[in-house]
């Protein structure tokens, strides 16, 4: 009786603690490829998911709720070459902050782990911080969003509800940048400091979520309704200023910066973002808008403009934009699911996906950066090996539209 | 209790009187050869608190009841300015062997920048401009934030011309000093515990932009001289357009050594070297 009294004390006082615990998986890898907007492929150092992908650019979103605990597996699959993960803006601890003289840093083969507890809501990025001038124009950035506690679509804790988030995550390449002669550099074991030599730069470029020109204007846009709120989270982790220009009936106002609300808003269609900053603006417009949104690039020595990008803005009327909001349908099947889930959807269009799986409980298993899928029937599959027994909930997102769906895992 | 009012206004008003003073200066407009990290040399100028060239400007200080009164001395061989970036009535010319004298006053913190506007911006490029702080506390830090294209000084020592929209700067310093020697420069390397009220005043009198990224801490904008809509925000990463600056507060919350560099990772390097620039870190008990 006594023996099982304490048990269930135990058990409620594992409950009253327990945190909500995110983990996160990245390998570092330095022979990875990218195609670029005029169907070249580049070499690019950068943080994958699996050992069978080459690492995208950006890395893989990291995402948790304040307040939860955030782990990080970094293994560092890199030839010669030793790397670290920063948590830019998140002031983590000294031991955690991924500079390797005054941290540590992950050599060839060896796994590093990172901690940190979820602060503030807001945009955050990670980075290598190893040779950096190298290593992130190499390829090594990826954002964080940190959600408000409950995980809702909300500015931060009591802030701004919103109805789509967008990430532009500028930055730039230089493609004599990416050439083995200067991404296969030196590299002295256990000094102080890396010593590099940096060629003259000279960015070719302009990337937003790691696209361009085409392939941006492929994948990259708001599409929503009249009075939607719409959030933009603006990063910059490249070597230019970027000057982000709204169309003017979208009234943006500034309502954050570096992951802490502004003391006043600032209503503005111009938002300047320097490298390391980040802006969250507010956007809505009460009629439908056909427009797009500019993002200069200018160069830090000069001002001179280097180039613009464009991200379409197409705002309708909901019943305009209703013909589409069932493209997302989608069957799971088997459910319960043992090993690999099948997702299938038939799209009527082409259409921006992303894809997240919340366990029944809050933790993220799952997020995807969104991915345009042609029209047509697709099948994702997906390994479940490491999910616990127990509910899963998966959701589709257009950007406009959210469906989400229930499975077990036997 | 009236009574008891009225001498606390009396004495509040004799405390003003009482501790509002002048407070005096002398900074040399001097020309010399700059040393830099790795051994580097190049022609510069500087307004420096003697008559011998350093690479860093003379750093002015004066309290929010104070009234600063400033001698600046022509040492040089040309004529050179003078004049206080954003406020009215201080531009002025010194030729060789000239003496100014101007007085300073401010009723709120700031940070001001001090240069020489005659043939702007190369001779405030040739190192002709420092920071003004006013309201400095005992935990306070300079960051006057600079960057040389050095063959450009050897060419415009020389009297030649440069075309600012080549501008390419090799190398990138705080007080004068890169990565690594900038740490034991004791008026701009952090050093704390937790809960202290920090004030640094941060100015870039260089002619490239930059953005200063603090690991570890946000830091509070008490005033940007760039908008007034910037006080109160909390931020880790402050952009710095020329000729402009910040008063930040810090108030470490933890203890540890964390890094300050410019997230415009091209000016982490001297001589096309990484790591060799603005970079330097804050040390909390
Ligand atoms: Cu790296
Ligand atoms: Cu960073």
């Amino acid at each position: 009786m006594m023996r099982k009294l304490i048990g269930t004390c135990l058990l409620l006082m594992i409950f009253l603690f327990a945190e909500a615990q995110t983990n996160v998986f990245l390998i570092g890898r330095t022979l990875g490829e990218k195609v670029i907007a005029n169907g070249d492929t580049l070499r690019v150092y950068g943080f994958a998911p699996s050992l069978s992908t080459h690492p995208p650019i950006p890395a893989p979103l990291i995402e948790a709720n304040q307040g939860d605990s955030v782990h990080i597996d970094f293994w560092n699959v890199s030839q010669l070459h030793h790397h670290t993960i920063h948590l830019h803006g998140l002031d983590v601890d000294q031991a955690n902050d991924g500079v390797p003289m005054l941290s540590f840093s992950v050599d060839h083969m060896e796994h590093g782990w990172y901690h940190f507890e979820a602060p503030h809501a807001g945009t955050y990025l990670y980075h290598c911080h190893v040779g950096s001038t190298l290593h992130l124009q190499a390829g090594m950035y990826g954002p964080i969003i940190i959600r408000p506690s409950d995980g809702s679509n909300t500015t931060w804790d009591g802030g701004y509800a919103f109805d789509t988030e967008t990430l532009l995550f500028m930055s730039e390449l230089d493609t004599f940048w990416h050439t083995d002669s200067i991404l296969d550099h030196e590299h002295i074991d256990g000094a102080v400091h890396d010593t590099l030599l940096v060629p003259k730069y000279n960015p070719d470029y302009f990337l937003i979520n790691g696209l361009s020109d085409q392939q941006l204007e492929d994948s990259v846009e708001l599409n929503s309704k009249t009075n939607y709120v719409n959030y933009f989270r603006l990063v910059n982790i490249g070597y230019c200023t970027n000057k982000v220009i709204f169309p003017s009936s979208l009234g943006a106002r500034i309502v954050d910066s570096d992951g802490r609300p502004l003391p006043i808003e600032e209503f503005s269609d111009t938002i300047e973002v320097y490298p390391g900053e980040r802006y969250g603006v507010l956007v809505e417009s009460s009629v439908p808008i056909l427009d797009s949104i500019e993002v200069h690039y200018f160069d830090m020595m000069t001002s001179e403009l280097k180039n613009i990008q464009h991200v379409k803005v197409d705002i309708r009327v909901p019943n305009q934009v209703e013909e589409f909001e069932n493209v997302i349908d989608f069957s799971i099947a088997p459910n319960p699911v043992d090993q690999d889930v099948r997702i299938s959807f038939d799209l009527l269009k082409e259409t921006n996906l992303s894809l997240r799986i919340v366990s029944i409980d809050g933790k993220l298993m799952l997020s995807e950066f969104p991915r345009v899928y042609e029209q047509g029937k697709h099948t994702l599959v997906l390994s479940t090996n490491e999910y616990a027994s127990g509910q899963y909930i998966l959701s589709l997102s257009d950007g406009n539209n959210v469906t989400s769906k229930s499975f077990i895992k036997k | 209790m009236k009574r008891a009012l009225l001498t606390l206004v009396c004495l509040l008003g004799f405390q003003t009187i009482f501790f509002a003073g002048n407070v005096s200066d002398t900074i040399y407009i001097n020309s010399g050869q700059g040393l830099f990290v790795n051994g580097k040399q190049m022609p510069c100028k500087g307004f420096n608190s003697t008559p011998t060239y350093e690479n860093r400007n003379a750093q002015l200080s004066v309290g929010i009841m104070d009234t600063l009164v400033l001698t600046i001395v022509n040492n040089d061989t040309i004529l050179h300015g003078f004049d206080i970036r954003g406020i009215s009535g201080y531009k002025d010319t010194l030729q060789q062997g000239d003496t100014l004298e101007v007085t300073f006053h401010s009723s709120t913190p700031r940070v001001c920048i001090y240069y020489d506007h005659i043939n702007y911006p190369n001779n405030a490029y040739m190192g002709l401009a420092g920071i003004l702080a006013v309201g400095a506390n005992a935990n306070t830090y300079y960051w006057n934030i600079k960057d040389h294209q050095s063959d450009w000084n050897d060419s415009i020592a020389s009297g030649g011309v440069v075309d600012w929209l080549d501008y390419y700067p090799d190398y990138f310093t705080i007080n004068g000093l890169s990565n690594p020697d900038i740490n034991s420069d004791t008026t701009a390397r952090v050093e704390g515990n937790i809960g202290d009220t920090i004030l640094i005043f941060m100015a870039n009198t260089g002619q490239a932009e930059h953005s200063i990224h603090f690991h570890g801490y946000h830091c509070e904008i008490l005033y940007s001289t760039s908008s007034s809509m910037h006080a109160g925000r909390i931020k880790d990463t402050f952009p710095l357009k020329r000729m402009e600056g910040y008063l930040l507060r810090l108030v470490p919350h933890q203890t540890g050594e964390y890094p300050v560099h410019d997230h415009n990772l091209l000016s982490i390097t001297g001589g096309g070297l990484y790591p060799f620039g603005m970079f330097l870190t804050i040390l909390i008990q």
